[in-house]
């Protein structure tokens, strides 16, 4: 049985699909790892296939999830990146992660960036937070990438997090960021790309 | 925009729907949960592990190809408890489980929705002759067992707690 309505998005390198069965070994390994430290874990094997089982419940209940990262060439998986928004959270959040071997590649920015633009056009968000643990300074990078800014006044989760802004869709759209982001992604997948005004020496 | 609608299927019984489960039903799910009678089945757990094991029994279905449903009142759709089949990482193969939310105790619904769904199993998942576990000190479950007609088999063990292996006469035993 696969969930056959979750939309696929496509990007320059990536493919996202909705979370399967087959793709559930890689997840395994990052969520059992030092690696999901700032996401609930290292978690017990049972914790982990639960989590998997329920971010596919998620689409489910909510209408929007976690997608799974596909290389559009070769199929492996980079990680995941979504709309999250369990029990308890106070607002619907934008959500990422990579698998550490998969880092440092520009995926979890190419694979966000498409999202965040899906959930905002497609599915009428206006607004969208980022939860992210204040020790991770890999995903606080990347949030303010994507032009996130912490939101002082937003209620956290459970007040060891803090909480990151997006920008809304108006300030987004056509904006000097959403061209900046583009051109860190054509950086990525083509690295003789140098953008304008970058130092060549 | 609809959401996504996975294909759990819709079983009717005399008094009772089993279908997917909704948010709705979510704050009676919490409620047994954090409750001492979820001692048996895992609990008590906060609310965001609560939450986890109710979406990912919808996921389960996605992963496994069957699951638990959501037991309803025919009358008002009201969540009533989960019942299906339950085959999470640890377990040794698809196990027939079953729960209610409090309010719907001693009424029969249980082995109403069991048996339906025992028989679906059956004639449509290839899930003929299934397990169920039970801590012998949980007598309720275990008098429906044995009201199902399942057998004691072994001593078992799931998730790290003893308990006792029941087995359900297949389709044909079963009549």
């Amino acid at each position: 049985m696969a969930h056959r309505d979750i939309p696929v998005l496509e990007t320059r390198r990536l493919l996202l699909r909705g979370p399967a069965a087959e793709d559930y070994p890689n997840f395994k390994a990052t969520f059992t790892s030092y690696r999901a430290r700032f996401m609930g874990g290292p978690l017990t094997p049972y914790e982990s296939w639960m989590l998997y089982a329920a971010e596919i419940g998620h689409w489910q209940i909510r209408g929007y999830g976690m997608w799974m990262i596909h290389d559009k060439q070769t199929d492996e998986t980079y990680g995941m990146a979504g709309g999250w928004k369990p029990a308890m959270w106070p607002e619907a959040e934008i959500a990422w992660v990579i698998w550490p071997d998969k880092a440092g590649k520009g995926y979890a920015l190419e694979a966000t960036h498409a999202v965040r633009r899906y959930l905002y056009r497609e599915r009428g968000w206006t607004t969208a937070v980022s939860y992210i643990d204040p020790k991770n300074l890999d995903s606080i990078r990347l949030a303010e990438r994507l032009g996130a800014v912490k939101d002082h006044d937003a209620a956290s989760i459970d007040g060891n997090d803090a909480v990151y802004r997006h920008p809304s869709p108006a300030q987004l759209d056509g904006s000097q960021l959403a061209h900046g982001i583009e051109m860190e992604i054509g950086h990525y997948t083509d690295p003789l790309f140098k953008p304008k005004g970058w130092a060549i020496d | 925009m609809t959401g996504f609608t996975l294909p759990i299927p819709v079983i009717e019984t005399e008094r009772l729907v089993l279908r997917g489960p909704r948010e709705s039903d979510f704050e009676a799910h919490a409620e047994l949960m954090a409750s001492e009678r979820s001692k048996f089945i895992g609990g008590p757990q906060d609310k965001p592990i609560a939450w986890r094991g109710f979406t990912g029994s919808i996921g389960h279905w996605v992963l496994r190809g069957y699951g638990m449903w959501l037991v309803t009142d025919k009358a008002d759709d009201r969540p009533l408890g989960r019942i299906g089949f339950i085959n999470s990482y640890g377990w040794d193969e698809p196990e027939l489980g079953w729960h209610l939310y409090a309010a719907a105790e001693g009424k029969g619904v249980a082995y109403e929705a069991t048996l339906a769904a025992r028989r679906y199993g059956a004639e449509r998942l290839g899930l003929d002759g299934v397990i169920s576990y039970i801590d012998p000190a949980n007598a309720r479950s275990l008098a429906l067992a044995t009201r199902l007609g399942a057998r004691f088999e072994r001593e078992g063990e799931v998730m790290g707690h003893p308990c006792h292996v029941y087995r359900h006469p297949t389709l044909a035993e079963a009549g």
